[in-house]
């Protein structure tokens, strides 16, 4: 298998190939029928628009499904080898270097992939749900303008996000990390003839350029301050050298000093890549791009900003652990800072009315679990979590979007309410994925988020774990919330006509909702296979299972059941109370509180005020004085003074040649005269 | 018979190319104008021998002939450009054709 893994990526690469041209020859030929103003034409393009999405889709499609199928071949593959050589050594892992990428100088940076434990169950949860994402996607586009142009980008999604995955450098990381945020930026304002998506894409752009700023100089760092054991530099970005235990150790005993205080070189590297994982994994104070970006097409929601891009940091932080391990404090901040932001989103999520938001905010809740997990050293806990929440969330986003689909574009719960009748496919699916996100025994968010408290409860994060436990109360209501709103009771709405989704939409969240139930089987208490499974990739000499605590884990469990119901029984009893364009019956009772939640906390109002302003305001200096007056006046001046002077000298230009010969004559005797009187 | 020398060959080339240039300078007509430009460039391909003959080396000879021949081009250029003037404007006098100006 080792000699076919490029053909994971290369296979969406393809995909976007393929439906590049196609696309670009279809509109090509619309300009020449359009010339030819042929009638027959014109009919035929009325009805292939009955699904346009139905060929590039597919072929999408074909491409996303053969990458994975090749996925779950390798990961076989790795299955076969011992997992351990002779030597003590990981053994299920292959590096393979292709060509060297770039080599100025000193610096010299190879292209090829790393596979192992890690970057398979990642590589599989991308292709996994990649594939049922984009045959979602073939219903829910088949209405749209561009699927063509969808489908190429959601396949060049998968493309970065496998480089992001795959690499076996930093570089390799960082081009797959910008090559996402890209596909995020042009799916988020796909639907740029609209008012909210060009901005919510920009803002998510801009906003993910402060973390890849921290990524970067954390990459600069780990290029200059490694050393190999004789305390040479090692220049290096690969993983298998600069993680090796050996170089990593250096890392302590050098010293950096940035903005005025002095750091370990390993405590400044956490802590820039830190910032990076803030900016793409949303977490405080950078998560606000996430909610704004459901502005775009709902499969893409599903699959980016819930399933698999959201993520890439905590895959970062797993990866990059060796480094994280040495800094202590950094590790304890990422946990607080994770704790917090689950607990901060759980409760914004009760104050949103649109259906996405809420579950834009219950993903950022959720990626807070799991950089607290891996922060607090529970990186199979937190990996355990990322794909549990990766099946059941892109479930939910499904469901979301089939509500929507199937609800005339309509997003505002308030409208919604007694689509348990009208699409009960989706409504049973729906609340697999709800239980399972509410923690609900025996689906698969149980396992997952118990084994996160469980982790804090036992390594002395007790604070922690009583935050992660309210949290997941919060979260249990606020789907409890959700689900009354739009499911249960009666349509409030009743001008909209709702209908069920089309069968190909149906079938992908059928089989992600079967996820959604056994996904814990994949790391049960007792059997522990993905944490024995993940050993050696995280230098654990031998895998400590973490203890299950039935008391514990009962407790969650009444706690997430307690708010359920609460939620349930509050929405369905103030069901009448509920109306368009009105507050939530709970502001009753919450008053300014509930304000403060609908309002996500003041963090856009407060970085509006703190920075966009401000900025706004230097650029429009800029703009409007600085720019129009001096640098114009400049550039200006500059063509004045050269226009005058040629004002001058055009009388010179006379058009006879026999002045022009003169001058020449004078020219030449000046010339000839300076030589020989010199 | 005894050796002329390079002084009288210099005076020579010195005189005609004086002629060529008053001819440019003063004359309105193109064609003298060109048979002008013609004689400065032969004066001086008459200098160029003058000197090879004086230093016994042959590299004057040499450019003599890239003059003749870049002259033979110009002639050339020079010449059909005359003639397109001459069908547009009726007229070889250069002071008439004096549109292109600043």
């Amino acid at each position: 298998m080792q000699d076919f893994i490029w053909l994971v990526p290369l296979l969406p690469l393809l995909g976007v190939i393929i439906n590049t041209i196609r696309g670009t020859l279809a509109v090509r030929q619309r300009h020449t029928a359009a010339h030819v103003g042929d009638h027959g034409h014109a009919d035929h393009g009325h009805h292939d628009h009955h699904n346009a999405a139905r060929i590039p889709g597919w072929i999408a499609s074909a491409m996303v499904i053969g990458a994975f199928v090749l996925t779950l071949a390798t990961f076989f593959s790795l299955l076969g080898q011992p997992a351990r050589t002779a030597a003590g050594e990981n053994g299920r892992f292959f590096d393979v270097t292709y060509w060297s990428w770039m080599a100025v100088g000193n610096f010299s940076v190879p292209f090829g992939f790393l596979i192992d434990q890690l970057s398979i169950v990642m590589m599989l949860l991308v292709t996994g749900v990649g594939s049922l994402i984009h045959i979602y996607a073939i219903g829910y586009m088949s209405h749209d303008q561009r699927p063509t142009r969808f489908f190429v980008y959601l396949n060049l999604f998968i493309v970065a996000m496998l480089m992001l995955v795959m690499g076996n450098n930093f570089l390799m990381l960082f081009l797959g990390w910008e090559g996402v945020g890209l596909c995020s930026f042009l799916l988020i304002g796909f639907w740029f003839e609209q008012r909210d998506p060009p901005w919510a894409s920009t803002k998510a752009f801009v906003v993910n350029r402060i973390g890849d700023f921290g990524l970067l100089m954390a990459m600069f760092a780990i290029w200059t301050l490694t050393r190999d054991v004789q305390g040479n530099p090692l220049h290096s970005l690969m993983f298998r050298e600069v993680l090796a235990e050996q170089h990593v150790q250096t890392l302590q005993f050098t010293q950096t000093a940035f903005l005025g205080s002095q750091y370990t070189a390993a405590g400044a590297i956490a802590l820039m890549l830190l910032l990076g994982v803030t900016g793409k994994s949303a977490q405080i104070p950078l998560f606000v791009w996430l909610p704004d970006a459901m502005a775009g097409p709902t499969p893409v929601s599903a699959l980016i900003h819930a399933a698999t891009m959201v993520t890439a940091g905590v895959y970062l932080i797993i990866r990059t652990h060796a480094i994280f391990q040495l800094s202590p404090s950094v590790m304890n901040f990422a946990a607080g800072l994770g704790a917090a932001t689950a607990f901060v989103a759980a409760t914004i999520a009760i104050g949103q009315y649109d259906i996405k938001k809420v579950l834009a905010f219950s993903t950022v809740s959720q990626l807070g679990y799991m950089v607290a997990a891996v922060a607090m050293g529970g990186y199979v806990a937190g990996l355990f979590h990322l794909l549990t929440h990766g099946i059941f969330k892109a479930l939910l986003f499904l469901g979301s979007g089939a509500v929507i689909h199937g609800f005339g574009d309509e997003q505002d719960m308030r409208k919604m309410g007694g689509l348990k009748s009208k699409m009960p496919r989706t409504f049973w699916t729906y609340l697999i994925g709800t239980l399972a996100l509410a923690g609900i025994f025996p689906l698969a968010g149980f396992w997952s988020k118990d084994e996160i408290i469980g982790y804090a409860y036992d390594n002395d994060h007790r604070l922690l774990a009583v935050v992660l436990i309210i949290s997941s109360m919060l979260t249990a209501f606020y789907m409890a919330r959700q689900v009354t709103m739009v499911f249960l009771g009666e349509q409030r709405d009743t001008s909209i006509h709702a209908h069920e989704s089309a069968p190909i939409m149906i079938w992908p969240l059928i089989l992600l909702a079967i996820g959604a139930v056994v996904a814990g089987l994949i790391n049960l208490p007792g059997l522990h296979s993905l944490e024995t499974w993940l050993a050696p990739v995280l230098n654990e000499p031998v895998a400590e299972p973490a203890e299950f605590h039935l008391g514990l884990a009962g407790l969650t469990l009444v706690l997430a059941l307690a708010s359920g119901w609460l939620g349930y029984y509050y929405y369905s009893r103030n069901a009448r109370r509920i109306k368009a364009n009105e507050r939530d019956p709970l502001y009753r009772w919450g008053g300014d509180f509930y304000t403060i939640l609908e309002d996500k906390w003041g963090f856009d109002s407060a970085y509006d005020l703190a920075i966009v302003k401000p900025y706004k305001a230097i650029a429009g200096f800029a703009n409007r004085i600085f720019d129009a007056r001096i640098i114009d006046g400049i550039v200006n001046g500059a063509g004045w003074v050269v226009n005058q002077a040629s004002r001058g000298l055009r009388v010179l230009q006379s058009g006879y040649v026999r002045s022009y010969a003169l001058m020449f004559l004078i020219g030449v005797i000046a010339v000839l005269g300076y030589f020989v009187l010199r | 018979m005894s050796e002329i020398s390079t002084n009288a060959y210099v005076l020579v080339s010195a005189i005609l190319f004086t002629i060529g240039v008053i001819g440019v300078m003063t004359r309105r007509n193109a064609i003298i104008m060109f048979m002008s430009v013609e004689l400065m460039l032969n004066s001086a391909n008459l200098a160029l021998i003058a000197f090879s003959r004086a230093k016994a080396s042959t590299d004057g000879q040499i450019i003599t002939f890239f003059v003749i021949a870049v002259a033979a081009a110009e002639v050339a250029v020079g010449l059909a450009l005359l003639v397109s003037i001459f069908r547009a404007k009726r007229t070889t006098n250069v002071d008439d054709v004096s549109t292109l100006k600043g």
